[in-house]
């Protein structure tokens, strides 16, 4: 899986390796088949193939963006569910512009292997609007496709379309509902019709011609079969707007050239003065419209036609939705062979699988995984084994866990095809490829880091090299059973929540697990207590970051503040070593705002205050506006964007709290605190203001007196 | 690749206009060319691709629309969507004959100074993309070699954030120095005094290596450039122009500069010591080039907006409500929140606007016109407006045929329509028959709302007195929840009888799927109907029969809250279900203007939907 932030974080460490081999390979380079919408139904049809013998299917996505905002990207102070949130919000924003699918199979004779960059590209193929017809593109991510040479022109010019399921019943149901309603013009109710008042000269004189011309033909035909001659002769001024053909095996007019006026005239022409005549419009494949005029016996006949046009209407309109599904017969096939799933640091794609190609994100984490359960039952992360594995630990040492660092550290013989002999162990996993010409000689960036056909491979090929060391023997299984390998049964279907986060999820049954062997993983906070949270937001942007850990201290006490983390120039966590000290901070905050005489100014909270539109609240705001569909790039401007208008969100004591320590956001006990607060049983808040405000003078008094000093210091 | 329009374009021009195509390597290059056009320009017309325009069919400015709300919109999209190509195109008249010079512009909001900034993410409309693609649309060269911008805002905002030098203007205070003020400055002045001594007088004297790193550890002494300098500290931004003032006092060879905290805030000053006159002249000529240098990367292609606008020469475009917008939200700020805001805004930095939409309003038979292309064609079989265009371009790389092409449509069209309605094309002594441009100007359609009056003067909404009657948005109601899917016609029958309201007769137009705007054509129908509505007294049963099956209705002011606040959902009916469902308008402290647009009636006209 390829992506900026990850990328950053850990870079690849090349040319570190131990000196022994531990296997070796006869491998040159591999052969990238892109898929555009051109060579999509020659190029599925070989992946079928291939996917049908493969023994699991590496995937990478390349999206247009990772984060809406940058307060939406992946902190360590996330609480799970706020992980999902954000997960859910990046799938839903951005377009999935490339989607690397690369099957492999263990082979000992013929070693065959392709990787297939589909691009894709969610075209308008059908005349519905989906909300999807509108995708975000975070700036940083474009431009890292762009170092990465991604051919942009390629993805939307030839990208290949598709539809979610969800969206493939949406617009069989549409369209259904359209031809039945108004394509063949003459089932209409008539009543529905509104006559049209001819009112013009023009629209008399053709409305008659018309009634002439429609009768003449038909008198022809039953006076004689062979009425073609007849009807050409009598109206050689208009040769070129009649022909008179057959229709399901009834003879007809096929106009052309008539405006949907006059259309219209003819409509209504042979409603009023032709029972045995009917008129259909019809849209064929190519999406051209017929307006035809059909001759029927008598009115059962009539009936009959009508049932066998809509049928037809109906097949043609099936192959169209069809042909939009376009990309998501891929997911269909990797769903319905029930091959093994393998990507690195999967989640976010796995996300985007769901939420194009199968229909809208489920609001929680757990209907997410059986969702995804039922689509693709066995899920491999390669992050996943690189980090637990600790034999893979010990021979990785310090590389780091990307992509990249990890391939080319355990599949570096893969790629510098070395000398057989030296090798102590059997080759393991012969990788050769079918060349494709065409697209090998006129290719940017052949088998480049970053293009997601390659990525796939890469991440194929590290998992083939970890089942190697550890023992997994591929030959003796087929298909999909090598999961059922005690050393791959636990670690499938287990996804990381995010690159830095020591949380899992188990798609199987849904439930996070807390990671417990994080090694490498640095814990640089101490540990998270949400309930011990409280959100800042909205204070002036020359705030600067150290004075709100000062601020806080002077009026709570020193310990009272564990540690800040700001999200952005905006906004900040700050976490308390107590609960109870969030209570405190809320309520002294709003007293304090409150207050408009000097206190306001002088109380050190005044310079957190400054601009009046410091706004605080437990944790759980933070995944209110995390579920927002809005993003603004500040998280203050976001807040302002949801409406918030309160300025401090208090909490009434409740007996005893209950569980707010998970976090599951009991809305009725939460009051905007604009009115009602409880101020009772508050160790230092006891009193009266009184007491506040002469303990918040001496503090400013003391606050003032050491910036004197300092000045003077100077 | 060929190109349907184009073909058919240059067949009726029957000449190859040539467009010169600038990216990020070119873009230096081609810029004093590009500044020399525009200054010798009569007009100077522009046009732009987007990566979308609108995000659903609703959301395009309808006829529906006031300038309040076609504004939100405008802004709505200017804010969500980037820009791809800028194109301008200096003309001039010379006769019957018109010399355009286009430059089209590649732009790509690449964050080349790593601020994030420009853009953090943009909204692709995908609908849009494609049919770039399908006209040869090269997204490649855009993001591979697009040139990047900062607007005015943004610039002044990141050159603090890339701390670098910048020489302080001085501005002298009269404000007397606080109590600790005062110490601090009498501090400082005799560290500096201090520090200028030891430079002046260890300038003459050899010293040993270690009584130099001595010396210069001991005053704090640095070399910025091959001068020396001496950095203070201060607390706050107020003892700034203090230090700058005590210096000036001290002596005239020391030049301040201020070292920029991250967000912004002064952190200290930089006493950068000349060693005379002469050489303080030249150090301050050296920051000034080095800032301009420094400017010049900031903004990218905003230059050429700048050079436009330094020009004052009239700005030609078609859509000049969004496509200003777009100006004012990429290049200057941030929009503001109303309509006169920001035409006031806009006006300060491009004085003269000329509407093609509004120039073509003004010819009658061109009202139904709804682009360029049959504008065009519809001229040229209709008028006899002998204008000729040419691109006086040689050939060369920078040249090419596809790209930006829209500039010279709207060059062409402008032209002819200045030659049809007699405008005379530039300043001066007006000939008897011409009318001045200034009759035009920033005017915008559709809501030509002249910026030159105050807004609430009068509702001016162009009107068309052979056409249907004119609607005040009191007069409108908009209604959704009913059978999906039905004609306009059914929906009016339907209408008829529900209530006494609809007897004095009314218009329906659909305008989203599944939601229809009805014009009464009595005053006072509209709240009647939905105030029993909203009482639920309604007498007749068909009307009951709507509700239940689901009907909902909204006054005019439901929509003004959903453009206002920004409630754009997918469809129009879920908006307006969000707008009633009584999030309270924003607390505006700007809202005395809509104050007023609420008691005022806009009269709009329902038939061009």
């Amino acid at each position: 899986m390829a992506n900026p932030c990850k990328s950053r974080v850990f870079a690849p460490l090349f040319g570190s390796f131990p000196s022994r081999n531990f296997f070796s390979h006869y491998f040159s380079t591999i052969s990238i088949k892109k898929v555009t919408r051109n060579n999509f139904t020659s190029s599925f049809e070989e992946l079928r193939h291939h996917v049908r013998e493969a023994d699991f299917v590496a995937l990478d996505l390349e999206m247009s963006g990772i984060t809406s905002a940058p307060w939406r990207e992946s902190f360590e102070f996330d609480h799970s569910t706020i992980r999902y949130l954000k997960i859910k919000d990046s799938a839903e924003k951005f377009a999935v512009v490339q989607f690397g699918v690369c099957p492999f199979r263990y082979d000992n004779s013929t070693k065959t292997l392709i990787a297939y960059p589909f691009y894709i590209f969610p075209r308008k193929e059908l005349p519905i609007d989906f909300p999807s017809c509108e995708f975000l593109c975070q700036t940083t991510s474009i431009e890292f496709l762009a170092r990465h040479q991604f051919d942009f022109n390629a993805c939307i010019h030839e990208g290949i379309s598709y539809l979610s399921r969800a969206q493939e019943a949406e617009a069989l149901h549409q369209l259904g509902l359209a031809d039945v309603d108004h394509l063949p013009y003459s089932e209409c109710n008539p009543k529905e019709t509104r006559e049209m008042p001819l009112v013009s000269f023009g629209d008399i004189l053709f409305t008659e011609r018309m009634k002439i011309k429609l009768s003449e033909w038909r008198d022809s035909l039953l006076r004689n079969q062979n009425c073609d001659y007849h009807f050409e002769e009598n109206s050689s001024n208009c040769k070129l707007q009649f022909r008179t053909d057959f229709f399901k095996m009834r003879p007809s007019l096929l106009l052309s050239g008539f405006s949907s006026h006059q259309l219209r005239l003819i409509q209504q022409v042979i409603r009023k003065h032709f029972d045995d005549l009917a008129f259909i419009r019809i849209n064929d494949e190519n999406s051209l419209s017929q307006n035809r005029i059909v001759y029927t016996d008598w009115k059962d006949d009539r009936a009959k036609l009508m049932e066998e046009v809509r049928k037809d209407m109906q097949k043609v309109t099936k192959s169209k939705v069809d042909a939009a599904v376009g990309f998501r017969h891929v997911i269909d096939l990797l769903s319905s062979e029930g091959k093994v799933i393998v990507g690195h640091n999967c989640l976010l794609d796995i996300a985007h699988v769901h939420s194009k190609f199968l229909g809208p994100l489920p609001s929680t984490l757990a209907e997410f995984a059986s969702s995804i359960h039922k689509l693709l039952p066995y899920i491999i992360d390669t992050k996943r084994l690189l980090i637990s594995e600790l034999a893979i630990q010990r021979l990785m040492k310090k590389t780091g866990t990307s992509l990249s660092s990890a391939f080319s550290f355990l599949c570096s013989q893969m790629v510098s095809s070395s000398d057989t002999s030296s090798s102590n162990s059997r080759p393991f996993f012969k990788v050769e490829v079918l060349t494709d010409e065409e697209s090998s000689s006129n290719q940017s960036n052949p088998g480049a880091k970053h293009e997601a056909g390659y990525d796939a491979f890469m991440t194929g090929c590290v998992f083939a090299q970890i089942c190697h060391l550890l023992g997994i023997d591929f030959s003796i299984y087929k298909g999909s059973d090598v999961v059922e390998h005690e050393k791959l049964q636990k670690h499938l279907n287990l996804l990381y929540l995010g690159w830095n986060s020591g949380t899992m999820v188990d798609m199987k049954t849904g439930q996070e697990i807390a990671h417990s062997t994080v090694t490498n993983l640095k814990k640089r906070y101490p540990k998270i207590q949400f309930s011990n949270i409280v959100l800042v937001w909205g204070f002036q942007k020359k705030f600067k970051p150290w004075e709100m850990k000062d601020i806080v201290t002077k009026v709570l006490g020193i310990s009272s503040v564990t540690s800040v983390f700001y999200l952005d120039e905006t906004a900040a966590f700050v976490q308390f070593s107590k609960e109870q000290y969030v209570q405190d901070f809320l309520v002294l905050k709003d007293t304090v705002e409150r207050e408009s005489g000097p206190l306001s100014v002088l109380h050190p909270l005044g310079k957190l205050l400054e601009g009046g539109n410091t706004r605080a609240a437990k944790y759980d705001i933070y995944k209110e506006i995390c579920s927002s569909p809005l993003s603004r790039v500040l998280f203050a401007d976001q807040t302002e964007a949801m409406g918030i208008k309160w300025k401090t969100k208090v909490e009434i004591q409740k007996l005893e709290q209950a569980d707010v320590g998970e976090g599951g956001s009991d809305r009725k006990n939460e009051v905007v605190a604009e009115k009602k607060i409880l101020r009772d049983g508050k160790p230092h808040m006891e009193g009266s203001e009184d007491c506040l405000s002469s303990e918040s003078i001496l503090d400013v008094l003391y606050s003032s007196g050491s910036l004197i000093f300092k000045k003077v210091r100077t | 690749m060929t190109h349907k329009w184009q073909r058919c374009f240059f067949s009726s021009s029957s000449k190859q206009w040539r467009i010169k195509q600038i990216t990020k390597s070119n873009f230096s290059r081609i810029l004093p060319q590009v500044k020399e056009r525009i200054h010798g320009a009569d007009f100077i017309c522009v046009s732009s691709q987007k990566t979308g325009t609108f995000s659903a069919p609703w959301r395009r400015i309808l006829p529906i629309d006031t300038p309040e709300t076609a504004y939100c919109k405008s802004r709505d999209a200017a804010e969500r969507f980037e820009l791809l190509h800028f194109t301008v195109c200096p003309i001039t008249f010379q006769g019957t004959k018109v010399i355009a010079y286009p430059y089209n512009f590649h732009l790509f909001p690449r964050d080349e100074l790593n601020i994030g900034m420009p853009s953090y993410s943009f909204s692709c409309q995908t609908s849009y993309l494609t049919s770039m693609a399908q006209e040869g649309f090269d997204f490649n060269t855009c993001i591979y070699n697009g040139i990047s911008y900062l607007s005015r805002v943004q610039e002044s905002a990141s050159k603090h954030q890339n701390g670098n030098c910048i020489p302080t203007t001085i501005p002298l205070t009269s404000s007397k120095p606080s109590f600790a003020d005062a110490i601090f400055l009498e501090g400082t002045k005799s560290r500096v005094k201090h520090w200028r001594d030891a430079c002046k007088d260890s300038s003459g004297s050899s010293d040993g290596a270690l009584m130099k790193s001595l010396r210069k550890h001991i005053l704090g002494s640095e070399v910025y450039g091959t001068r020396p300098c001496i950095n203070i500290d201060v607390c706050t931004d107020n003892q700034v122009p203090l230090v700058a003032k005590m210096l000036n006092d001290v002596a005239d060879d020391l030049v301040p500069l201020i070292i920029p905290h991250k967000n912004g805030t002064a952190k200290g000053i930089r006493v950068v010591l000349a060693s005379s006159q002469e050489d303080r002249n030249l150090l301050m000529e050296e920051i000034q080039t080095l800032e301009e240098e420094q400017n010049k990367h900031f903004r990218g292609f905003r230059e050429v907006i700048d050079a436009m606008s330094a020009s004052c020469k009239p700005i030609v475009a078609y859509n000049c409500l969004t496509e200003s917008a777009f100006i004012h939200s990429k290049f200057l700020a941030h929009l503001p929140s109303t309509m006169a805001e920001f035409m006031c805004s806009l006006r300060l930095v491009f004085p003269c606007i000329l509407d093609v939409n509004h120039l073509m309003k003004s010819v009658r038979p061109l009202r139904k016109a709804n682009n360029l292309h049959s504008a065009l064609s519809y001229i040229k079989r209709q008028f006899f407006a002998p204008v000729e265009m040419e691109t006086p371009y040689e050939v060369s790389e920078d040249i090419d045929v596809t790209h930006g092409h829209d500039v010279l449509r709207i060059a062409y069209v402008f032209a002819k329509l200045c030659s049809i309605l007699k405008i005379f094309p530039s300043t001066g002594q007006l000939p008897i028959g011409y009318r001045s441009m200034m009759d035009f100007e920033n005017a915008f359609y559709p809501c030509c709302v002249s910026i030159q009056e105050p807004l609430d003067a009068e509702p001016t909404i162009q009107i068309d007195k052979n056409k249907s009657k004119q609607v005040s948005t009191e007069d409108l109601i908009f209604l959704w929840g009913y059978e999906n899917g039905i004609s306009p016609d059914r929906l009016r029958k339907l209408l008829c009888d529900v209530h006494d309201a609809f007897h004095g007769g009314f218009q329906v137009r659909i305008i989203d799927d599944g939601c229809a705007v009805v014009g009464f054509e009595k005053s006072g129908s509209a709240e009647r109907f939905l105030k029993d509505v909203e009482s639920g007294e309604v007498e007749s049963g068909a009307l009951l029969d709507l509700i239940v099956g689901g009907l909902r209705v909204a006054g005019y002011n439901a929509y003004e809250r959903v453009c206002k606040l920004g409630v754009w959902e997918g469809k129009l009916p879920n908006s307006l279900e969000r707008a009633l469902l009584g999030e309270p308008v924003a607390s505006t402290a700007k809202t005395g203007m809509s104050e007023e647009h609420k008691s005022e009636s806009m009269m709009l006209e329902l038939s061009d939907l």
